[in-house]
């Protein structure tokens, strides 16, 4: 070998480091799928009277008055407004920080399909949204390095067949096929050795081509009538394991170094995307609820335990580039939800709904991050239907209220702060066909 | 029910006591001794924005302590700091200008606050002095004590009990080993102080502070000197494309995978030295240790893993000393050492979602020099430190802005030099320079090595003691001419 190639030699012994950390992380449940169970808290399990059923006890489909009717239709949207301030605490990004998401509206649509088959038999089908998120900061926030802006989209189409075994009880037993979608952006930092000082050297899209990621789950459901006008209901909604084939696609900043933008340039894959893989372990749920139906009045009570324990880790894997992959600790814990809904109705033509609940965050404060800083949440509820024999419209309202919470220095991330959610919002209208 | 309700009583007592927070440290007169690692020391120079970003200007600031004065700098530092002219094919390291900066508060009329000397060993704490008047003649010999001390009469001890300070950190001992690591030849009483000398020193030091102040005194322990950028960055082998490796060739044979190579060898690998001729080197060796002859004093580039043993027992029995000494006059230990093991095993601080490491140039801890940390090092020192503090001495200080000081506006970067004055990094030039700010004083080591290692024992003075009553006062300032 030549002189020439002792500066290759030296730089062959001096390793440099300058492949930076891609982090990412959240989780995010929707139970609003049907907008007379929204306005009734979620309180739904034993009402389970209307098409959404099938979203929180499909075995009510068995007990649903058709009048007469073979088949129902049912389609909606609910409408969801967040908007959420973030401010900073010591040592990174530090106190007197402060910055806001971009607001954004969420339409989760919701569509149902009964098909009263004979006395003993009614087939439902559904398609609706289990989980969802978005997050959407501003370009040059401090947690850039986290996330700038995710959208997480997961649809259930979820067949049920529910099965009248006498006058007081039915079953039901589904299959829930997810689809899912992921689009992440996060920023690149690493310390230019130049500048000695933390830089954008780049940005990472990772997202998985249209809804071509599935995995299979199951439900099943009970509905008791009990003496007395009373009715009880007991669902469970399995645990879905979804894996996600995607692409991370790398582009560069330049930093004004460009020797530092070339030795960047040969350790990621700018300008072109790699293979991802990753995996979400969305959780099961169980909901008991009891109701009693008055001849105007319903009024309901609802327990729910959702298994977030199932999401400790989140695995983003670059199959090409192993050194690039990163898990996640995110350490999920299993919550409780308390719901409560009254139905009025002072004739036929109408009917007036009220709710409220209680949602436990499985968050941990650690975990809290740009791509989703949760807290409690305390809900109240509100809507009006507007019944005819053969369609019917539902109107709904969600307020929610949700605990700001600090991460006190433990961030995961090292992104310290409070999360504060000004406002969320449901509203939403569903209409029902029957014929 | 009498008995019963004494003990109860006694009970209720004792769970009082026992909830008591710890007393608050105070910060109204905060004193930092130490080396260089206190000044502020970083990119091989002493400078007003580093030392602005010094661990115990951090503290002070969060802590509000009303004043906090150190010797500052001008821009580009003295020496001037070393700044990073390429990155490929190798990093080409060199002085950021040839004039050094200039003292901005050498006129403060009294001790500063900080009086971190850089390069000053646990002796030097004790029993040197420096005055600003050679500095301004021109004179750099002992450029540090001379900039920080000032009065040519009292030592950085004496002038940290003149300032009567609550608050006193001490973190001293690092050059008393460090010597044998950039050196990479632990000599006994040469590059390193020998135990029962620290031992005796350390004491002394620590019960002049105790006696002499009323103050909170931290104490500060060594860090593994063998896990800094500066030992850890060149592999002691080739890898070939093929993923072999091809072992470096050091003086005393093929140098072994467990072996270090100092950023010293840098200029040398560039000459082809340490490189096998079949891979286009010279063959020659690279030295592995200590040189001494005549007024020539070259240092070793390769420690082998035996060398790198010796000095860690060695830091061993300082930290045991220190730990000792801190129990034995009441003061708090911050173990730096087992907090910088820690990131040196791989744990990696993470701020902001980036992962801070030890990794030279790109890690973000450590500055050019590969000794000291750079603004994002030190600042995570301080944070670290301060939360210490915090369960310590049950206060709540707020944090430093770690977003700040990582994204601050980058130090403003002198003129480079031109090419033709560059070589290969570290570049001879920068390498001497380091050498004799920080790295085994060459002076001292020629003085110790002529003396073998006796000499050492003849400077540590017990009857020290009584020089270092309370109340001594600086002598007046001498005029400064502009």
């Amino acid at each position: 070998m030549s002189s020439l190639n002792r500066k290759q030699l030296f730089a062959a012994t001096v390793v440099l480091l300058l492949v930076p950390a891609l982090t990412w992380g959240a989780g995010f449940a929707i139970f609003e799928h049907g907008n007379r169970a929204m306005a009734m808290g979620g309180a739904f399990t034993a009402v389970a009277n209307d098409p959404s059923a099938i979203f929180w006890n499909p075995a009510g489909l068995a007990f649903q008055d058709n009048h007469g009717k073979k088949f129902e239709l049912m389609a909606g949207a609910t409408f969801i407004t967040v908007s959420q301030d973030f401010y900073g605490e010591d040592p990174y990004p530090g106190s007197g920080y402060f910055t806001s998401q971009k607001d954004q509206v969420f339409y989760p649509p919701h569509t149902y399909f009964v098909w009263h088959i004979n006395d003993k038999m009614t087939l439902g089908t559904g398609l609706f949204t289990p989980f969802g998120l978005g997050t959407w900061w501003p370009e040059n926030f401090a947690g850039r390095f986290i996330g700038k802006r995710i959208d997480l989209r997961t649809f259930d189409l979820n067949p049920n067949l529910a099965i009248k075994l006498s006058d007081k009880v039915a079953v039901s037993v589904g299959v829930d096929y997810y689809v899912g979608q992921i689009d992440l952006t996060s920023g690149i930092g690493a310390i230019n050795p130049f500048t000695q000082k933390l830089t954008d050297i780049g940005q990472v899209h990772m997202y998985t081509d249209g809804m071509g990621n599935d995995d299979w789950g199951w439900n099943a459901g009970l509905f008791v009538r009990l003496p007395l006008n009373w009715t009880f209901g007991l669902s469970y909604r399995s645990e879905v394991d979804l894996n996600y084939d995607g692409y991370g696609s790398f582009s560069q900043f330049a930093t004004g170094y460009p020797e530092y933008d070339a030795a960047v340039a040969q350790l990621l894959p700018f300008g072109h995307r790699i293979p991802m893989k990753t995996e979400i372990d969305f959780p099961d749920m169980w909901s008991v609820g009891f109701a009693w139906n008055g001849e105007k009045w319903t009024v309901s009570i609802q327990y729910n335990e959702q298994g977030w324990s199932s999401f400790n880790s989140l695995d983003i894997n670059f199959p090409t580039r192993p050194d690039l992959s990163e898990s996640v600790k995110e350490g999920y814990d299993d919550v409780s939800q308390y719901r409560f809904g009254i139905e009025y109705r002072p004739n036929a033509r109408w009917a007036f709904q009220a709710g409220a609940l209680y949602d436990e965050t499985p968050q941990p404060a650690a975990s809290m991050s740009p791509l989703l800083g949760d807290g409690d949440r305390t809900g109240i509820s509100l809507g009006l239907s507007w019944v005819h024999p053969n369609w019917r419209l539902d109107i709904g309202d969600l307020y929610l209220f949700v605990d700001q919470r600090a991460t006190n220095g433990q961030s995961y991330d090292g992104y310290d702060g409070r999360y504060k959610t000004t406002s969320a919002n449901l509203i939403g209208a569903s209409i029902t066909m029957s014929f | 029910m009498k008995p019963i309700k004494k003990v109860l009583t006694a009970f209720a007592v004792v769970a009082v006591l026992a909830a008591l927070p710890a007393a608050a440290a105070d910060f109204t007169t905060y004193v930092a001794l130490g080396d260089s690692l206190t000044a502020g020391y970083s990119q091989g120079g002493l400078e007003e924005y580093y030392q602005e970003h010094s661990y115990p200007a951090i503290i002070a600031k969060q802590a509000g302590s009303p004043v906090f004065e150190q010797p500052l700098v001008s821009a580009p530092g003295i020496p001037p700091l070393l700044m990073l002219q390429h990155l490929v094919p190798s990093p080409v390291l060199v002085p950021s200008a040839a004039v050094p900066g200039q003292p901005i508060n050498a006129t403060y009329p009294a001790p500063y606050n900080n009086l971190g000397v850089p390069g000053a060993t646990l002796y030097d704490m004790l029993f040197t002095t420096g005055n600003i008047q050679n500095l301004l003649a021109g004179h750099f010999d002992n450029v540090m004590h001379d900039l920080i001390l000032r009065d040519g009469q009292h030592t950085a001890l004496e002038q940290a009990i003149a300032l009567n300070p609550t608050f006193v950190s001490v973190w001293i001992g690092n050059n008393d080993v460090l010597s044998a690591a950039t050196a990479a030849t632990p000599i006994e009483g040469v590059t390193m102080t020998p135990v029962a000398n620290f031992k005796q020193m350390y004491e002394t030091a620590l019960g002049a502070l105790a006696t002499n102040t009323n103050a909170d005194i931290m104490v500060i322990n060594i860090p593994d000197v063998t896990a800094i950028p500066f030992v850890t960055t060149i592999k002691p082998y080739i890898t070939l494309p093929d993923g072999t490796h091809v072992p470096l060739i050091g003086s005393n044979g093929p140098l072994p995978e467990d072996a270090y190579v100092t950023l010293l060898a840098a200029p040398l690998l560039a000459k082809g030295i340490g490189i096998p001729t079949a891979l286009g080197g010279t063959g020659q060796p690279l030295p592995e240790d200590l040189q001494i002859a005549g007024d020539q004093v070259i240092p070793g580039v390769v420690l082998r893993p035996e060398e790198v043993q010796i000095i860690n027992d060695r830091v061993a029995a300082f930290n045991q000393i220190i730990a000792d000494t801190a129990k034995a006059v009441g003061a708090r230990l911050y173990d730096v050492n087992a907090y910088f093991n820690r990131i040196a095993a791989g744990y990696k601080p993470t701020v902001g979602a980036i992962e801070l490491s030890t990794a030279y140039l790109t890690g973000g801890i450590f500055g050019y020099d590969g000794v000291h940390p750079q603004a994002i090092g030190y600042g995570m020192l301080a944070m670290n430190m301060i939360r210490w503090i915090n369960k310590t001495y049950g206060m709540n200080i707020p944090l430093p802005n770690m977003y700040d000081i990582m994204t601050g506006s980058p130090h403003d970067q002198p003129a480079p030099v031109s090419a033709q004055e560059a070589e290969r990094a570290f570049t001879q030039q920068t390498g001497d320079r380091l050498l004799q700010v920080f790295g085994p004083r060459l002076q001292q080591i020629r003085h110790n090595a002529s003396g073998s290692g006796h000499h050492v024992d003849r400077r540590v003075i017990p009857e020290s003691r009584h020089q270092l009553r309370k109340g001594v006062q600086l002598a007046p300032l001498p005029p400064l001419d502009n």
